[in-house]
């Protein structure tokens, strides 16, 4: 079993992110998940997520990763039964009590991150407790991946592209004792990108740069990792299709035997340009150092290249609702599910009183290009990208 | 007050770290008898550990390392060779390896063990657990009282705040080109932090150092104090409620928040 695993913060990246090409989607409830400030699902929504991913044949994973206290107790009885009856195809846990807790209803667990699990032996610990799939602790190393595979013939779950804590995730309460909020209960108000002061040296600090696996997907495939995990349930609508995209195409071409360096050249490129930050493989062949981290020239990107979204298509003119700045000239690129990439220079804009504009300048205003085809909806447009 | 029974009928439930072999005699004197050694090969954060053949039938092993396959490797080769009272320990890859030996297995999972049926959970494995100190004096009592003997509290040291597996001292010493100072205190917002690495990891600790002498009162198994970074006479002092220095009580009055306000949590 290959899987494309992506993260959704809410409906509309759940949706964009299988109509991109994930596998499986995780998601957070709106308790007892590790992201307490993106916006997270209702349990309505669960059941409407579930219910569209199933219609689809598609996973999907609810987490249910924090720490628990007492009081966080309370409900979750409830809670874990109600996403059994909702059919989520697993939960996503840390807490040795939720463990045992979905193991008694049968619902599936995926060993979270939290649990910084860097050997065989832990894996060993909690399968003899029913679990079958483990997220590896994003310091393992290829070496770590290999053996772990070869003593428990896991599913493993491994990340592939996205932020990555400084810290052996779980292990880290920097957040709780800079801003009163609880790390581990989802508050993270993610210290490592802070700067520090030292009494005579100078400004310390220790933010890690994103991680990217690009070039070594075809080795993890060959290793045996059998979930390929993007992070990033707070990020845009954009950053999700872009990701989920390329990683599809780059795990399809490896399955059709035609994945080029050229290939990887490209989508090394296309993630670099929706990435703020620097991207790397991090700890998987070699223990990062200098290079792998942040000091203090960090500079951080704001990415203006997603200027649209298409709604819909009618009379040879193409609905798209704006996202960021453009104008008559621009030479921009439409991707989109189960399409190729489109190529198209902006000669006429019209708005929605039927008039022709020279500018696109107001996010979220409705846009009408002329085009000889239909697009798909949920198409994007972007800035085209010179490779 | 409160703090003379620790060197009254307490002191036999006080577990601590040393950092040289002559401190062990130095704590006899005190009445403490319960010693743990932080392990060489096992350890992160710690600036002076042991070889595990230094170690005796009435010491316990530390082992607070996240460990990677070969660490496990090298601790399955040394645990039958082990001839200690019990071993403390946070990687439940340990808790798989020492899970059917004739010791004391006290499972410290830093920032987990913060609820009653989690640690009940655990209890299942190992014969006690020590309590997360993120948690509050108020839910530190509620545990105790449910699982009375069974748990160990932290009583007194530095307190980890982050443990990273880079080498973060050493990365910012080579890109700055200066001389590495480690451990090396850092500061934001009045908040300060102790960082210091070894070859295995870099671990925060936050500054000032955390005295919850006051949860001995509590009718725990043990307490437990880590000595690292401070003396004999630091741990003398804080026993005694002569310390001068400043030191603080962690979040057992400070309950954090992990629920933002407004339309995002809606």
């Amino acid at each position: 079993m290959t899987e494309l695993l992506a993260p959704a913060g809410d409906l509309e990246r759940l949706k964009i992110a299988y109509l991109y090409g994930a596998d499986a989607v995780y998601i957070g409830g709106r308790d007892y998940s590790l992201r307490a400030n993106a916006k997270n699902f209702s349990l309505e929504e669960i059941k409407e997520a579930t219910n569209f991913a199933h219609t689809l044949g598609k996973k999907i994973y609810v987490t249910v990763n924090i720490v628990f206290h007492d009081k966080n107790l309370k409900d979750l009885d409830n809670y874990l039964q109600t996403l059994k009856d909702y059919s989520v195809d697993a939960i996503i846990a840390s807490d040795i009590v939720v463990v045992s807790k979905a193991s008694k209803i049968n619902l599936d667990v995926i060993l979270s991150t939290q649990s910084s699990i860097l050997n065989y032996s832990a894996i060993k610990f909690w399968q003899s407790l029913g679990v079958k799939r483990f997220v590896l602790g994003r310091e393992a190393s290829r070496e770590d991946i290999i053996r772990i595979k070869k003593e428990c013939q896991a599913e493993l779950e491994c990340f592939i592209h996205g932020a990555m804590c400084t810290s052996i995730s779980g292990k880290c309460i920097l957040s709780n004792y800079m801003t009163n909020r609880d790390s581990n209960r989802g508050g993270c108000a993610q210290i490592c990108r802070w700067v520090f002061t030292t009494e005579n040296k100078p400004d310390f600090t220790f933010m890690s740069k994103d991680l990217n696996m690009v070039t070594y997907i075809k080795d993890m495939l060959d290793i045996g990792v059998n979930s390929f995990k993007v992070e990033g349930r707070m990020r845009s609508i954009y950053y999700i299709a872009t990701v989920i995209k390329c990683y599809r195409e780059v795990i399809d071409k490896i399955k059709n035997n035609t994945l080029t360096k050229n290939d990887e050249i490209y989508y090394e490129k296309i993630l670099d340009r929706v990435a703020n930050r620097d991207t790397m493989p991090q700890f998987y062949q070699k223990f990062p150092g200098v290079n792998e981290s942040y000091f203090n020239d960090r500079i951080e990107v704001s990415n203006q290249d997603f200027l649209g979204i298409v709604t819909g298509y009618k009379d040879g003119l193409i609905e798209l609702e704006q996202r960021n700045y453009f104008k008559i000239g621009y030479i921009v690129e439409f991707i989109g599910p189960n399409m190729e990439n489109i190529t198209y220079t902006i000669k006429t804009i019209i708005d929605e009183n039927n008039e022709t504009l020279d500018v696109a300048r107001h996010p979220q205003m409705k846009i009408y290009l002329p085009y000889d085809k239909p697009l798909p909806k949920y198409a994007m447009m972007r800035l085209k990208t010179i490779v | 007050m409160a703090y003379q029974l620790v060197l009254g009928k307490m002191k036999n439930k006080i577990i601590i770290t040393i950092n040289n072999l002559e401190d062990k005699e130095k704590y006899q004197t005190l009445g403490i008898n319960l010693f743990a050694y932080p392990l060489k090969e096992f350890c992160v954060g710690i600036p002076n550990t042991f070889a595990w053949d230094v170690l005796d039938k009435d010491s316990y092993a530390f082992l607070n390392r996240i460990m990677d396959n070969k660490a496990i490797d090298e601790l399955k080769e040394i645990l039958p060779k082990l001839n200690v009272k019990g071993i403390i320990f946070d990687d439940l890859g340990v808790l798989e390896l020492v899970k059917d030996m004739p010791f004391e297995k006290i499972l410290y999972l830093s920032h987990f063990n913060t609820n009653v049926l989690s640690i009940e959970l655990y209890l299942k494995y190992v014969d006690y657990v020590i309590i997360s100190s993120d948690i509050t004096k108020e839910e530190t009592e509620y545990i105790v009282r449910c699982l009375k003997d069974k748990v160990i509290l932290n009583a007194l040291g530095y307190y980890p705040a982050m443990y990273s597996r880079r080498l973060l001292i050493d990365n910012y010493s080579k890109f700055h080109h200066i001389e590495k100072e480690n451990p090396l205190v850092i500061e934001n917002t009045q908040k300060k932090f102790m960082v210091y690495e070894n070859e295995y990891g870099t671990v925060f600790y936050h500054m000032p150092l955390y005295n919850g002498l006051e949860l001995m009162n509590l009718s725990a198994k043990y307490y437990f104090i880590n000595t690292s970074f401070l003396t004999f006479e630091d741990i003398k002092k804080l026993l005694n409620n002569e310390y001068t220095e400043e030191y603080d009580t962690g979040f057992l009055y400070q309950e954090t928040i992990y629920k933002l306000r407004g339309e995002e949590n809606d």
